[in-house]
């Protein structure tokens, strides 16, 4: 069950890896001598109930006896919720957000906590891309700007500073930081759009 | 030895430290058997918090040992393992136990120690354990809520002044001298000419600066040149002369580096650690004259 945004774009989960699995998954039962019949499909978002409830139109989820989601964490569990008798696998590990750097090559910029510094700390940010995540300056270990713990890695704080030292903004990073704060990482996280709050009814749930 | 670090601090005199790191396991002989060697000529006696991200015991106990047995501990306080919660209850437990000396640092990361796995917690960064501490003895928590009873610490924080690039480290120092801080301990520094900065804005702010020292030893230098040792950056003509060196040499030129802090006036005093062979502490110490 493949997802044709976030994961067909990173070439981990779209239709085209969806074929690929399915293919190896044909072969490698029949090589074990097995007989089981393996489909696939795939729906623009598996993050959004309307394109599961779409996909019942067309295929009877419960006619299989399991479904690998090939989606990110978040798609697999709405397809869950969406055909709850179906056994529903991870196909994928999810493993960041972030940006693509070039062909194949994606890195991670947002941890999505919930207190952005990044109008502070110079468009880089120290969250995500600290290995500490330190909100005011570096650790002992950085080396010829690298980070401690890979020196492929740039420093996000020797970043920071030579980013902010060229347009004269280092007062930004002399003040303290004060910690993080936290709650606004409690999860299951659940958000509202200002403009929807009035349509959710006294007695509507979210889900 | 009686006498408090917070006096050591204030003698004027050259002040001398020395690091032992807890055992792995509930055995202290050995490192008791260290600490009684030093307890009485050193100033005090840094107890490190699960160095390297290294499992070992907890510093609070080995530094009431330490303060039962007559020595004076400085217990590290790594943000790499507790939340804010757990970091201020620690230190209240501390303060309890009359450990009166505290050095607050980030912490190794954990992919260098023996449980890579485990959640690198960093809740608080340095600069931010440093403020919670000042609440705490100014007798609030760090959200506002008023004590019973409030602790009081002598109050260290760390440098790497070999850090590179060196603009941010130094900016992290200053934000460390605001903080109100009473001493600053550096990484082991092997180029003595980069303690300058470190030691100028230091002495500015009436904070005492002890340069740390490092006994190099020949079988480790694999280790020291491909980086296992998060902010030891030593230069390879010291690499090359440690390589095959007996240890009585190793300790000769950790006690020269302490020879020529001393006589130059490079920092207050330093702090000396020896990881895994804390039984020539005393040697280096000797050795150096002092």
């Amino acid at each position: 069950m493949g997802c044709g945004t976030c994961v067909a774009v990173c070439l981990a989960g779209g239709e085209k890896e969806v074929s690929i699995l399915a293919s190896q998954i044909r072969m490698t039962l029949k090589l074990d001598g097995q007989s089981v019949q393996v489909d696939e499909a795939t729906v623009e978002r598996q993050c959004d109930r309307e394109f599961l409830v779409d996909l019942g139109k067309k295929v009877n989820v419960s006619d299989y006896d399991m479904v690998i989601s090939m989606a990110c964490g978040a798609g697999v569990q709405l397809f869950s919720d969406v055909y709850d008798r179906s056994t529903v696998a991870p196909g994928l590990d999810t493993v960041f957000i972030g940006v693509a750097e070039g062909p194949g090559v994606w890195t991670e910029r947002c941890r999505s906590c919930g207190d952005c510094v990044l109008g502070k700390t110079a468009g880089i940010c120290p969250v995500t891309m600290c290995a500490k995540g330190l909100l005011n300056g570096p650790c002992g270990g950085t080396r010829h700007g690298k980070c401690e713990i890979n020196p492929e890695m740039d420093c996000a704080w020797a970043k920071i500073y030579e980013r902010l030292a060229a347009r004269g903004g280092l007062a930004q990073i002399r003040e303290t930081l004060p910690p993080r704060k936290n709650s606004r990482q409690a999860f299951p996280a659940v958000l509202i759009h200002e403009a929807y709050k009035r349509r959710l009814k006294k007695d509507d749930t979210i889900v | 030895m009686t006498r408090s670090f917070r006096e050591a601090l204030d003698s004027g005199r050259f002040l001398v430290t020395a690091e032992i790191v807890p055992p792995k396991g509930t055995d202290v002989g050995m490192v008791m058997s260290a600490i009684k060697d030093v307890k009485d000529i050193v100033d005090a006696v840094g107890v490190a918090d699960n160095p390297g991200a290294v499992m070992t015991m907890s510093p609070w106990a080995l530094c009431r040992v330490i303060a039962e047995s007559g020595g004076e501990p400085i217990m590290h306080v790594s943000c790499r393992d507790r939340n804010r919660i757990a970091l201020q209850s620690d230190l209240l437990g501390a303060a309890f136990l009359k450990i009166r000396n505290i050095l607050c640092i980030s912490g190794d990361h954990v992919s260098f120690g023996d449980h890579p796995d485990a959640m690198p917690v960093h809740d608080l960064d340095s600069i931010q354990l440093l403020e919670a501490v000042r609440d705490l003895t100014r007798g609030q928590d760090m959200t506002g809520h008023p004590l019973q009873g409030m602790p009081k610490f002598c109050v260290g924080a760390v440098a790497n002044p070999e850090s590179d690039p060196l603009a941010p480290q130094l900016l992290k120092f200053q934000k460390k001298l605001q903080a109100g801080i009473d001493f600053i301990q550096t990484h082991p520094v092997f180029n003595l000419d980069n303690l300058k900065p470190f030691r100028n804005e230091a002495r500015e702010k009436g904070v005492k600066l002890l340069a740390g020292i490092r006994l190099l030893v020949s079988e480790e230098v694999p280790r020291y040149r491909d980086g296992s040792y998060p902010g030891l950056f030593v230069p390879e003509g010291l690499l090359a002369e440690i390589e095959g060196a007996k240890t009585e040499k190793c300790v000769e030129i950790a006690a020269q580096f302490i020879k020529t802090i001393k006589e130059k006036g490079l920092c207050d005093g330093v702090h000396i650690s020896a990881p895994g062979h804390e039984e020539k502490i005393i040697d280096i110490i000797k050795a150096a004259g002092i």
